[in-house]
């Protein structure tokens, strides 16, 4: 389970270059507004860090298309392409859960 | 001896193997002005982001209160305390925090003056100076003032005043709020603050009324406003738009008297929300325009009037984003992880921005707007398609769920930019 993970990461940092903060693909900063990057106590809102990549993508096309119901993230999901959400998904999943 | 020598030949060999930013001419030094949503957000990402700046945030209150739910305080569904944040987040983050504040910007030395008379260098100064008030714009409305009809635009002890003086209200008195033109620091907050206002007059005083008195001839999620004040409130807001003599040119603190280019309102209560600009030190240092507010660049938020200025949040003309504490937020993250480059002698990266804006009609009763950003023609412009407002037709208890939205924001926010 350790290892699948660590290789996982060290995929991505090899796809994506050093994954560092400062190499944030656009947008990705934002989404910490409300996805905090760490626990906070009495949040409905949920954690994307350290979730899988395919499974963000996943939820962030349903909500663009509108297959998935939401509040904000339909509007939300409809400002990134299929490649930017893919790079986002990736730098969310290599950050520690 | 000995172990000193090493130890000089241990800082040279790490001097060579430094990264760029620190070996140009020792740290790079950042200084960022204003301890808000923006520059508490801005200093804490460059030391989370780079370590090896020097980052000292100047901050003259040991404690910040926070304008979003602070229209919950009137409304009596929570308390100020909870709206306060001290900086032992930022300074743990290996921040250096100036209690003090900075009273001239030389652009051209690059250093800032301060109250305590002490002088900081930097190779980027970040601007967060939030808003100032045209005091003036409405006659007779000064600082002396808003001690009897307070501006609460500002949150803290004007917070508490109006909420006192709510509560000190008889039952059938006549609220009059007063909103002002584009631009200014929270769109929808008059509308949210009009509702709150409502929804704890209806449970404490059912025999009074709102009349908000509007600069404007539309506001944000107007619609979902209406539609909720006339759901919620029927009977209890009155809006007067500009076109319709909605415009306060003077008021009489002495009598609570507000009058319009149409008519004068007496008040019970009054909430004067003046014309406003950018804080004032942004004008001392030159990155002020005519407007009172900051032009910059969309990628890095550089001032376009005077270099290695940065200015963002409510200050800055940020093209199509509004001015939130989201929006605030978010560029300070972008400015931040630009600077790192920028400091390095990279070039930034082209930044994709979101700001989400919630309001609450009633504690169980929220709505939203979002909106995605990009630079394009030299400021941030909505992409197309992307954002816009909650629904007007709510399914599935939506407002109950915006409303969960909003606090849980609030949290993560507050979280993310103080530790």
């Amino acid at each position: 389970m350790v290892r699948s993970l660590l290789s996982g990461l060290a995929g991505i940092a090899l796809l994506a270059g050093p994954v560092s903060a400062a190499d944030a693909p656009p947008g990705a900063s934002s989404c910490t507004g409300c996805h905090a990057p760490k626990k906070v106590a009495d949040s409905v809102i949920p954690r994307i860090a350290g979730r899988k990549a395919e499974d963000i993508v996943t939820f962030m096309r349903e909500y663009r298309s509108g297959a998935w119901p939401s509040s904000v993230m339909g509007r939300i999901a409809k400002g990134f392409d299929d490649r930017q959400t893919e790079a986002i998904a990736a730098w969310f999943a290599a950050q520690p859960e | 001896m000995r172990s000193g020598r090493r130890m000089l030949l241990k800082s040279a060999l790490a001097a060579t193997f430094a990264p760029a930013v620190v070996s140009a001419q020792g740290k790079a030094r950042v200084v960022v002005i204003g301890g808000g949503f923006g520059g508490a957000t801005a200093a804490r990402t460059l030391k989370a982001l780079q370590p090896a700046l020097d980052v000292t945030l100047v901050e003259p209150n040991p404690v910040y209160t926070s304008c979003p739910f602070s229209n919950s305080v009137l409304a009596n569904l929570r308390e100020i305390d909870r709206q306060q944040f001290g900086y032992a987040g930022i300074k743990a983050a290996g921040v250096t925090v100036a209690q003090t504040s900075a009273t001239a910007v030389d652009a051209e030395a690059k250093s800032v003056t301060l109250a305590d008379g002490n002088k900081l260098s930097y190779d980027r100064l970040v601007m967060t100076p939030g808003i100032d008030f045209n005091w003036g714009a409405i006659s007779g409305y000064d600082e002396a003032a808003a001690q009897k009809m307070p501006h609460a635009w500002k949150a803290g002890a004007q917070t508490v005043l109006l909420r006192r003086q709510l509560q000190a209200m008889e039952d059938g008195g006549l609220v009059v709020m007063s909103a002002p033109p584009n631009p200014f620091r929270c769109p929808p907050g008059p509308y949210e603050r009009a509702s709150l206002i409502a929804y704890w007059l209806k449970i404490w005083k059912p025999k009074s009324k709102l009349l908000l008195l509007d600069a404007k001839d539309a506001f944000s999620k107007q619609r979902l406003f209406q539609n909720g004040w006339a759901e919620l409130y029927p009977g209890m807001i009155e809006w007067v738009p500009l076109s319709q003599g909605g415009k306060v040119t003077s008021v009489d603190p002495a009598t609570l008297t507000l009058t319009t280019e149409f008519a004068s309102h007496k008040a019970a209560v009054a909430n004067v929300i003046p014309p406003q600009r950018a804080g004032a030190i942004a004008a001392q240092a030159g990155v002020a325009d005519r407007t009172g507010w900051c032009p910059v660049e969309p990628v890095a938020f550089e001032s376009t009037l005077r270099p290695n200025i940065h200015v963002l949040g409510d200050a800055a003309i940020m093209g199509g984003m509004p001015k939130s504490a989201f929006a605030a937020n978010a560029q300070a993250k972008v400015c931040a992880a630009a600077l790192v480059r920028l400091l390095a002698g990279d070039k930034p990266q082209e930044p994709i921005l979101i700001n989400t804006c919630y309001s609450l009609l009633a504690a169980d009763y929220g709505i939203s707007i979002a909106g995605v950003y990009r630079p394009d023609k030299g400021q941030l412009t909505d992409i197309p398609g992307a954002g816009g407002t909650s629904p007007l037709v709510a399914v599935g208890g939506l407002r109950g769920q915006e409303a969960l939205y909003a606090s849980s924001w609030f949290r993560t926010i507050t979280a993310e930019t103080f530790g």
